[in-house]
């Protein structure tokens, strides 16, 4: 109709046209690519599936036999450990590195390089160099520790060790990235408020405390969902170094759910693992999500 | 902040500062070094830091490996990805902002969150069952599902920058939409579909799962090449150390372009995992 309208003030109704139909090509791409795969995935975990044969409808068998599975509570373990050893690691590292930077007005230039790079190499790269430098008999490590008059360690080859070694593998590639959210939460903070604590007398570990801290609370629980997202979720790394090993020490739940799929073809088992692992995600985002409203100022 | 006070603590702090510095920068250095040191000094402790550097280690990835192809691959799917989700996620990201529709970026972040390996298991019987497993195109559209948000979350606060007069204008003057979003509005955005491109790029080079399951023979990544040498248990690090330095160096160098704005898209859009 608006189409056939002369030019003029008429067409100044097409001031108020609807963009909307161009969002149709992304939610199109969308509907193939994720949501039918994930509906796909939850229909696949009610279905005992066999190579070769067609899946055959099983209820909550697979869920059932999570349940019962000890690799299953094995990599539920191991998975809240990483995250929780990581997650404090790297935000008590984080927020101090943050808060040095905004005292030194440093990430800049070369500094500013070096902070981003970690998270930006893949993590590949980052594999290669664990094996290299913290190969137990042949790495730099190793060599470092025996000049400090420390005993040799066998990091990723160690089922004590492997889980921390993967926590400082990720807090060395991830504390830059916390302490850039961090710089940038404590720059939007109001400047007045430092001030008059300092005139009213607070020394500086009170002014930390009482005052930076908690007015940094929901920046850090930003950081926070950003990095569990990731942890509880990790794959990469930990299949490029170890593949979840030794034994099942480093066997997460992402791990499992990619063996029992991709290695073992258990595919309405291994989604029963992926839709639990996601359903953990999802619960945790809403819990920080909760804790961001309890500490928001 | 407990330090910070006075000259000392100044010093204290540059210290501080110095020392991660280092922790940051020394593994990165390491693979460099490595990557150029004769064979028989890469795995020489104490680590010598002084050496004749040689292409050596770069001259047998190439030549006995089909590291070259592997890395043309790389380049195919994560230009691919990168074209595919920009042309998805700048007229998305237009009209969102246009109408303030905030649905679609939150239905983007519940696609961030679930673990890969929940669409792969799907994708995989797709792909199985039309004959794209192990082509390109498959890799494209599966990397795409991780540059698509990657664009809409970096694009979104520059649109919601663009005056909306400009916009408005054009239409009286009888644009037609396509037209005002690729003459009027495209000029205009054009240092986030900048940014957006290197991000998308970089995330879809890095990513390791998707190629892993669904590349072929001669379509793998030289993500998943380099990942394969490790399991080949090369014990050649210096050519180890090479493909490590060949593949780090388009993000690094990307990166170093456009680090000023990243981290603001990082918060809001990154993807791994």
């Amino acid at each position: 109709m608006s189409l056939a309208l002369p030019a003029g003030p008429a067409s100044r109704r097409r001031a108020s046209a609807s963009y909307r139909w161009m969002v149709a090509p992304a939610l199109i791409f969308a509907a193939g690519m994720i949501v039918l795969p994930f509906l796909w995935a939850m229909w696949l975990s009610l279905h005992e599936t066999m190579l070769g044969g067609e899946p055959r409808f099983a209820g909550l068998d697979n869920y059932r036999r999570l349940v019962a599975d000890r690799e299953f509570w094995n990599g539920f373990r191991l998975t809240m450990l990483l995250w929780l050893l990581s997650l404090a690691l790297q935000l008590v590292a984080g927020t101090w590195l943050g808060l040095l930077l905004a005292r030194l007005d440093a990430a800049r230039g070369l500094i500013r390089t070096a902070l981003i790079s970690p998270f930006m190499l893949p993590p590949v790269v980052i594999g290669m160099m664990a094996i290299v430098i913290l190969d137990p008999g042949l790495g730099v490590a190793n060599w470092l520790l025996a000049q400090l008059g420390l005993g040799g360690l066998l990091f990723l080859a160690d089922p004590e060790t492997v889980i921390l070694t993967v926590a400082l593998i990720d807090t060395w590639q991830w504390t830059p990235f916390v302490a850039l959210i961090v710089l940038g939460g404590y720059l939007s903070l109001p400047r007045d408020v430092f001030e008059a604590a300092e005139i009213d007398g607070a020394g500086s570990f009170q002014r930390l405390t009482r005052i930076t801290l908690p007015l940094l609370a929901p920046t850090l629980v930003t950081a926070a969902v950003l990095r569990s997202v990731d942890l509880l979720r990790f794959f990469d790394v930990i299949y490029i170094t170890t593949q979840g090993g030794p034994g099942n020490a480093s066997t997460t739940l992402n791990i499992l759910a990619y063996r029992r799929g991709f290695e073992f073809f258990e595919f309405g088992y291994a989604a029963a693992l992926m839709v639990t692992l996601s359903a953990i995600v999802f619960g945790c985002v809403l819990a920080f999500s909760r804790l961001r409203r309890a500490v928001a100022w | 902040m407990v330090a910070g006070q006075g000259r000392v603590g100044r010093w204290l702090d540059a210290a501080q500062l110095a020392v991660i510095v280092v922790v940051l920068v020394a593994p990165v250095a390491w693979m460099v070094l490595s990557a150029f040191k004769p064979r028989n000094e890469v795995a020489a402790l104490p680590p010598r830091l002084i050496f004749a550097p040689t292409l050596e280690n770069f001259v047998e990835l190439f030549r006995r490996t089909d590291f070259l192809e592997n890395t043309l691959n790389s380049l195919i799917v994560s230009g691919g990805s990168t074209l595919l989700g920009l042309v998805l996620a700048f007229p998305a990201a237009f009209a969102m902002s246009w109408h303030r529709m905030s649905w679609p970026a939150t239905a983007t972040l519940f696609a961030r969150m679930a673990p890969g390996t929940l669409f792969l298991l799907p994708w995989l019987m797709m792909f199985t069952s039309v004959g794209l497993v192990g082509s390109h195109l498959a890799l494209i559209l599966t990397h795409a599902v991780i540059t698509l948000p990657v664009a809409i979350w970096v694009l979104l606060p520059y649109f919601d920058g663009l005056p909306r007069e400009v916009i408005e204008s054009a239409e009286i003057d009888g644009c037609r939409q396509h037209q005002t979003l690729l003459r009027v509005a495209l000029p205009m955005v054009a240092p986030g579909v900048v940014v957006a491109a290197i991000l998308s790029f970089v995330f879809s080079w890095n990513y390791f799962l998707f190629a892993l399951v669904l590349s072929g023979f001669s379509t793998k990544t030289a993500i998943v090449a380099s990942f394969n040498f490790i399991g080949e248990g090369v014990t050649n690090w210096g050519a180890l150390m090479a493909a490590a330095t060949v593949i780090a160096l388009p993000p690094l160098i990307l990166t170093l372009i456009i680090q000023r704005r990243l981290v603001g898209g990082l918060a809001a859009g990154a993807v791994k995992g």
